[in-house]
């Protein structure tokens, strides 16, 4: 039997049947923000902005202790910096997975391979005679992510940037699995959870299934036009509200960050 | 009357009978296989091998991948023989090859001649580093059931065997088998007995409804040997060796007199 999940009446008025994209402009072209519940996949493009818009998405953190930012690339000192410079809350909860994969498995792997290369010093010997267990670092960084996510309590709100990382390591079906899972919690829990992916090097088939699974789609595109870039955002997928897509022309502003431009109905 | 007959020098074992068995002790720098069922003793010869060096002033080395190093030190504390200050001081080097293998990247399950190269690079670095005269492998069947092919086997165990003999290494391989009777092998992959200086066998014989623990010396290069079956004893002070059935030869007759 289906799990019950269950709303008090002032959560509901609190937080209201949309959520803010964290960009005023958009929550306007959206007609009112991104409905509660909803699983976002934005297939990106270098440089396309993808990635300030995945913190943007996170400033409006009606909850800041329920509001999840998981980076795979950025170090936490970064993602400081482009919270402070657009005033977005600090009090977020931040997961930054690039970096403990680098400290526990590169820096790992790195020592092994000058172990190899150069062999033991005699400090290395000592410790190894002393060393009785494996430090057993080898996280299952897809379960613990889930199982994180799943922790959070109603009307979270969770960005995942970028799904990259996992589906360069981890066998495609088990991420399209784990996509799936969270996909039904955050249904449940009135959630909102916004994910990136890189169009580069994405199986066909997978990128078919995660558009599939999601609620609504994003692609950002950025293009030469002389010697500029534009840089735009493509509403491909918009559950039950067929009148949302449409075609986003944006750029980055210093007091608003990402700030739709031109709008172009495709629907 | 001087004898005209070179003797290779011999790394005195220390263990009660085994000397005598095999003419003085085992020639420095060899590589032999301890290959018993399991139960019969290997671990223990292999401790009390490294021990006898210890006490003597020897570096000596162990390699545990069948049981964790705590567990193995805990199970030889109950022996007289041994001190726990041995390990501290750095007399005995304990290595758990779980956390070697983590060490140098080598947590899957198979192994290419790359990681092969490696494992040996590591071992002899190690013996090389800290100047390690007695080492013991236990078990080189463990560590080999990581290399599918039985030709980097062969590579794996003469690479490693030749370089331990030119560090002047003496080394104890212990390898599982699953009978000592005599129409049985003597290793598990079929190579090891075959690179081997030395071999010895260790298993089990009934009497009375009793097993008795046996060791034989079935090969050992560079010294003449008994080859008869000894019976080992476990006792608080060490492994006892004792003869079985008969004495070989006449001139063979007072060992242990």
């Amino acid at each position: 039997m289906a799990k019950k999940v269950t709303f008090s009446k002032e959560d509901e008025e609190f937080f209201g049947k949309n959520g803010s994209f964290g960009v005023p402009k958009f929550d306007m072209e959206m007609n009112g923000g991104v409905p509660r519940g909803f699983t976002i996949i934005a297939f990106t493009d270098t440089g396309s902005g993808a990635e300030l818009f995945a913190k943007q998405f996170t400033s409006p953190a009606e909850e800041p202790d329920n509001t999840l930012y998981i980076s795979t690339n950025e170090g936490q000192q970064e993602i400081i910096r482009i919270y402070e410079k657009y005033s977005w809350p600090l009090d977020i909860s931040v997961r930054t997975i690039g970096e403990e994969y680098n400290s526990n498995v590169l820096e790992k792997q790195l020592l092994a391979s000058r172990y190899r290369l150069e062999g033991f010093r005699i400090d290395d010997i000592q410790k190894l005679a002393q060393t009785r267990f494996v430090d057993d670092s080898n996280q299952d960084y897809l379960t613990e992510v889930t199982n994180e996510v799943m922790a959070l309590d109603p009307y979270f709100r969770v960005v995942m940037d970028s799904l990259d990382f996992f589906t360069q390591r981890e066998d495609p079906s088990r991420v399209i699995g784990m996509i799936r899972m969270l996909q039904a919690h955050t249904q449940m829990y009135r959630g909102l959870l916004f994910i990136t992916v890189s169009n580069d090097g994405l199986p066909p088939a997978v990128k078919q299934e995660l558009s599939q699974i999601a609620d609504m789609v994003l692609s950002f595109k950025v293009r030469t036009i002389g010697t500029d870039f534009e840089t735009s955002m493509i509403v491909s997928k918009f559950r039950n509200s067929p009148e949302n897509l449409k075609i986003l022309v944006f750029r980055v502003t210093p007091d608003e960050a990402i700030t739709p431009e031109t709008v172009e109905r495709i629907a | 009357m001087p004898s005209s007959v070179y003797q290779r020098d011999r790394c005195i074992t220390g263990i009660h009978g085994m000397d005598e068995i095999l003419r003085g002790g085992i020639p420095y720098g060899s590589t032999v296989l301890a290959a018993g069922t399991c139960g019969s003793g290997k671990t223990t010869l292999g401790m009390e091998f490294l021990v006898r060096g210890a006490l003597a002033g020897e570096a000596c080395a162990h390699f545990t991948a069948t049981e964790p190093s705590v567990k193995l030190l805990e199970n030889i504390r109950q022996y007289a023989f041994f001190d726990m200050n041995m390990v501290d001081t750095g007399l005995i080097n304990v290595f758990d090859v779980d956390v070697l293998y983590s060490w140098l990247g080598l947590d899957k399950a198979s192994f290419d001649l790359d990681d092969v190269h490696a494992l040996i690079k590591a071992i002899v670095d190690i013996v090389n580093t800290i100047g390690v005269t007695r080492l013991v492998i236990d078990s080189v069947t463990t560590l080999c059931y990581k290399i599918k092919s039985e030709q980097l086997i062969r590579d794996f165990l003469f690479t490693l065997g030749k370089k331990l003999a030119t560090l002047g290494c003496t080394t104890i391989l212990i390898s599982e088998i699953t009978s000592a009777t005599e129409n049985a092998h003597w290793s598990s992959f079929g190579v090891e007995e075959a690179i081997a200086d030395g071999i010895i066998v260790m298993g089990d014989v009934e009497r009375m409804g009793h097993l008795l623990r046996f060791l034989q010396v079935v090969k050992m290069r560079g010294t003449a040997h008994s080859r008869a079956k000894h019976a080992i004893e476990l006792t608080p002070l060490g492994v006892m060796l004792t003869p079985m059935l008969k004495w070989g030869s006449a001139g063979e007759a007072n060992w242990g007199g």
